[in-house]
């Protein structure tokens, strides 16, 4: 009997507690829908019948634009959409489709003799979303937060920069700490946010820009739903309103083809496949990928922070190996095998960046590649298709990251590739953090690609060897390089620069430290229905997904033909 | 969990003697009782398909197709399963009965030569767990007091983690590849037959022919190596065969997950969560004949398992 009654209590005390967590939560949700229709009042009073924007209607579209994207703070001040084109916040200047900058929310810049002070005129009559007026106040107080708060923004680095003053309402002064041309590079990565809205916490969810695009609602590793600014200043986007999915790739898929998305990113492994109503988009990119090669002798290094670590390679410090692969392999063939022969063979940077300068080559020479081997000592003797030197197999591990399929299948295609060489590579897989120790002994396919030539420097500037993470993996060493980036890095002006980074290229081309294999496109299936024009987007970086909104303004649904 | 169950209930037989299997699940069997229909009489007459002849052809049928896979995979040239990217996503047919997956790598070779491994490991893992279950479980029983809370303790511990977290830890932890697999599952399917050999022993314990043997002078290890191990073996052996499937499944499912072997070693686990990847676009094959293979070998191991318990319990033994 005393069970029974217990029984009953717990019973009880269950339905209560559920009953009472159910008012917790509707009474959580009430003013939360409160502050959202503040939020829509203040800027500019239109609000719009969410209800009537359904799926697929005619000014609305869904996309998947990669898994992962959404998953953190959208605040410029905290690293949110540093990727250099206008979304929610504009930067001052952006990258058009030449891969060149242009005044985005600056009208025009000039640099110093020195080099150390950068002077901006802004646009005039640019508003917030909020309605408020866009002047240089604006610009200082993002530059001197994100310097401030350093630690929380890992896109954007300011460290180089020593004061921004603004001269008067449309005019603007940074002063650096000692030469640096990438700057121009940073002013186009950091969003602004307006001084007198911005909250810190409000923020993460609901920025507040004078981008196209303005945040309805955020969930985080969910959704993000933005709406169509009518007040932008180089005009209101044609489409009213974006949902942005985020999935994994082959649940996107299978929404795709049940026609429920837009716009869906595909691995190159899916680009065969065919969607009804729906065709693919191969889109041009900057982003390649390439095998790092250890160029040191195996030994050990002990960089600069005083870290002693085991380096280098036998084989892949041979520059005869190097060269072998870089002449001997069919670029064309490895990418036909692993990514359906979605890309473009690549030797070196794109050319489609203004700093691009490679030096290009012919490939699949297996023969010279075999006499270069047999000249410098890497023969079969035993006979088992694998060459060796003084007891030494010419064989080392390639590795790629376990979170990406097709590094994977584009290591493997090289490994098939380069056995006829007599060159033997295992492919093996691993997580980041693992990667980043292996790579100072052993190959790892990268991928890069982005607008600033500071990547060269990042690749090949030999004191970052082991210092950071993903900088120089393959130890690279060489003065005469080191030297070049330095007069590229303290240049006075644009084309200096530009001219210095193309000597740099030029200096390391014979060198080989990294095997470049191809220049990846893009793929996305888009809805019959939608225009994406193609003219205004730009080379698209290195993060295959989010880069096709870089011109979303510029979309249109178009009724199907 | 099931085997807990089951031995009680053998343990139930053997004290109240409660009739046959059929008896006691009653309803559903006795139809065939009760029409007096073809199996029943062949059984009753002592036909040829009688329940020992049944089990015992089950028990080949099953170690059969697990040599034969075994030996399969370890003999086979990894040519077979190597790589060709001219015959990329083939759809079964008579070349490839198994089709081929993206890099253009026969899937039925891929798939006996994963199994194999899986296998290799299985037989691996269980002699561990079952070596530590039997040492355990024993030394539990006859030695008893702080030992014999220690095992409970550590049996507790390792149940009290779940299975599949503490297999991923473990395999983590030794640097993932074969010999992390190996050792998360070597590692962690000792507890469930400890806790029966244990049980087993603790009654068999107090048996007066082992309270005699003490009386005459033997030792703990004596009594335990001539009259409990013996006595516990048939509830051991069975375990060790049932524990087989379980191990086989935690190794495809930790490598499916990442943590296991590394995607260039043939492994059911590797296989499947690869044809992940593919299974939006179409390519059934890559996931359900790999499947198929695995499910089949498991199913075979637990029927053998369930069979050999039958025929090694007295009770059901001759039915």
């Amino acid at each position: 009997m005393k069970k029974k009654v217990l029984g009953i209590l717990c019973c009880l005390i269950l339905a209560a507690s559920g009953i009472l967590a159910g008012c917790g939560q509707r009474d959580n949700g009430n003013p939360a829908d409160g502050s959202e229709k503040n939020l829509e009042n203040d800027s500019g009073g239109q609000s719009q019948d969410r209800g009537s924007a359904g799926e697929n209607s005619a000014d609305s579209i869904i996309c998947y634009v990669g898994h992962g994207f959404w998953d953190g703070s959208l605040d410029p001040v905290k690293g949110g959409f540093s990727y250099g084109y206008d979304f929610i916040n504009n930067g001052l200047v952006r990258v058009n489709p030449q891969a060149e900058y242009e005044g985005d929310l600056a009208e025009s810049w000039e640099v110093s003799e020195d080099s150390l002070v950068y002077t901006y005129k802004l646009k005039e009559g640019v508003k917030f979303q909020d309605g408020s007026a866009f002047t240089a106040e604006d610009v200082v107080f993002t530059y001197e937060t994100v310097m401030e708060n350093q630690g929380q923004n890992g896109e954007v680095d300011l460290s180089k920069l020593k004061k921004v003053e603004a001269v008067d309402e449309y005019t603007l002064m940074f002063t650096l700490e000692e030469p640096f041309s990438p700057f121009l590079d940073v002013t186009a990565q950091l969003g602004i946010v307006p001084k007198d809205g911005y909250d810190s916490v409000a923020f993460d969810q609901m920025p507040v820009g004078t981008g196209p695009w303005k945040v309805v609602q955020y969930d985080t590793e969910q959704q993000l739903i933005v709406e169509a600014n009518e007040e932008y200043f180089e005009g209101a986007p044609k489409i009213k309103r974006v949902t942005f999915v985020d999935m994994d790739n082959e649940a996107a898929f299978s929404n795709a083809r049940s026609g429920q998305l837009d716009v869906v990113m595909v691995q190159p492994s899916y680009a065969a496949e065919a969607l009804e109503g729906m065709h693919m988009e191969k889109l041009e990119t900057m982003d390649v990928r390439n095998i790092s090669l250890p160029c040191r002798k195996p030994g050990t290094f002990t960089n600069e922070k005083g870290e002693t670590v085991e380096a280098g390679n036998p084989v892949t410090s041979d520059l005869a190996v190097r060269k072998a692969l870089a002449i001997g392999i069919s670029r064309q063939e490895v990418i036909q095998n692993a990514f359906n022969g979605v890309g473009r063979p690549a030797e070196g940077w794109t050319d489609n960046l203004v700093w691009g300068n490679t030096i290009e080559f012919e490939d699949a020479k297996v023969e010279e590649a075999r006499k270069l081997l047999e000249e410098n000592g890497w023969t079969d003797e035993d006979g088992d298709g694998v060459r060796e030197k003084n007891g030494v197999k010419c064989a080392f591990e390639v590795y790629t990251p376990s979170d990406e399929q097709d590094r994977y299948l584009l290591a493997a295609a090289v490994a098939e590739n380069v056995k006829e060489l007599g060159i033997s590579i295992e492919v093996k897989q691993a997580a980041w953090d693992e990667l980043v120790e292996k790579t100072y002994t052993q190959g790892v396919v990268w991928g890069f690609g982005q607008y600033s030539p500071m990547v060269i420097d990042n690749q090949y500037q030999s004191s970052h060897f082991t210092v950071q993470a993903y900088s120089n993996p393959s130890g690279y060493e060489n003065q005469k390089v080191d030297d070049l980036i330095a007069k590229a890095v303290s240049a006075n002006n644009h084309k200096d620069a530009i001219a210095a980074w193309k000597e740099v290229q030029a200096a390391y081309a014979g060198d080989y430290p990294y095997l470049y294999l191809v220049n990846i496109e893009h793929c996305y299936f888009v809805s019959d229905r939608l225009y994406i024009s193609p003219d205004t987007q730009i080379p698209h970086p290195h993060g295959h997904g989010i880069p096709i909104i870089c011109n979303m303004k510029d979309w249109e649904v178009r009724e199907k033909r | 969990m099931s085997k807990e169950t089951c031995v009680s209930r053998n343990r139930k037989k053997e004290g109240g003697g409660s009739g046959s299997r059929k008896e006691r699940i009653g309803g559903f069997w006795n139809w065939k009782e009760r029409m007096g229909g073809f199996w029943n009489r062949k059984e009753r007459m002592g036909g040829f398909w009688n329940q020992r002849r049944k089990t015992l052809f089950w028990i080949r049928f099953a170690a059969i197709y697990l040599l034969v896979v075994l030996v399969d995979g370890l003999l086979m040239s990894p040519e077979n399963y190597g790589v060709d990217y001219s015959a990329k996503f083939i759809a079964p047919c008579f070349a490839h009965p198994f089709g081929t997956d993206y890099m253009g790598r026969d899937m039925f070779f891929r798939s006996i030569k994963g199994l194999s491994n899986s296998i290799v490991i299985g037989l691996l893992a269980s002699a561990v767990s079952s070596l530590i279950a039997l040492a355990f479980g024993v030394a539990a029983a006859v030695k008893g007091g702080l030992i014999d809370q220690f095992v409970s303790w550590c049996v507790d511990l390792c149940m009290g983690i779940p299975h599949l977290m503490l297999l991923i830890l473990i395999s983590f932890m030794m640097g993932k590849g074969g010999t992390g697999v190996t050792a998360a599952v070597a590692l962690t399917h000792w507890p469930e037959l400890t806790r029966l050999v244990r049980a087993e022993a603790i009654q068999i314990r107090s048996a007066q022919y082992v309270q005699a043997s003490y009386r005459m002078g033997k030792t703990w290890y004596e009594a335990a190596w001539q009259h409990m191990i013996p006595q516990v073996l048939p509830v051991y052996l069975i375990g060790v065969v049932l524990l087989f499937p379980h191990v086989i499944m935690h190794e495809a499912a930790i490598t499916f997950l990442g943590f296991g072997f590394s995607p260039e070693t043939p492994a059911i686990g590797v296989i499947l969560s690869e044809s992940m990847n593919h299974i939006a676009t179409g390519k059934w094959w890559m996931a359900v004949f790999p499947g198929l293979l695995l499910l089949l070998a498991v199913m075979l191991f637990d029927v053998a398992g369930e069979n050999l318990k039958r025929l090694l319990n007295p009770n059901s033994g001759n039915e």
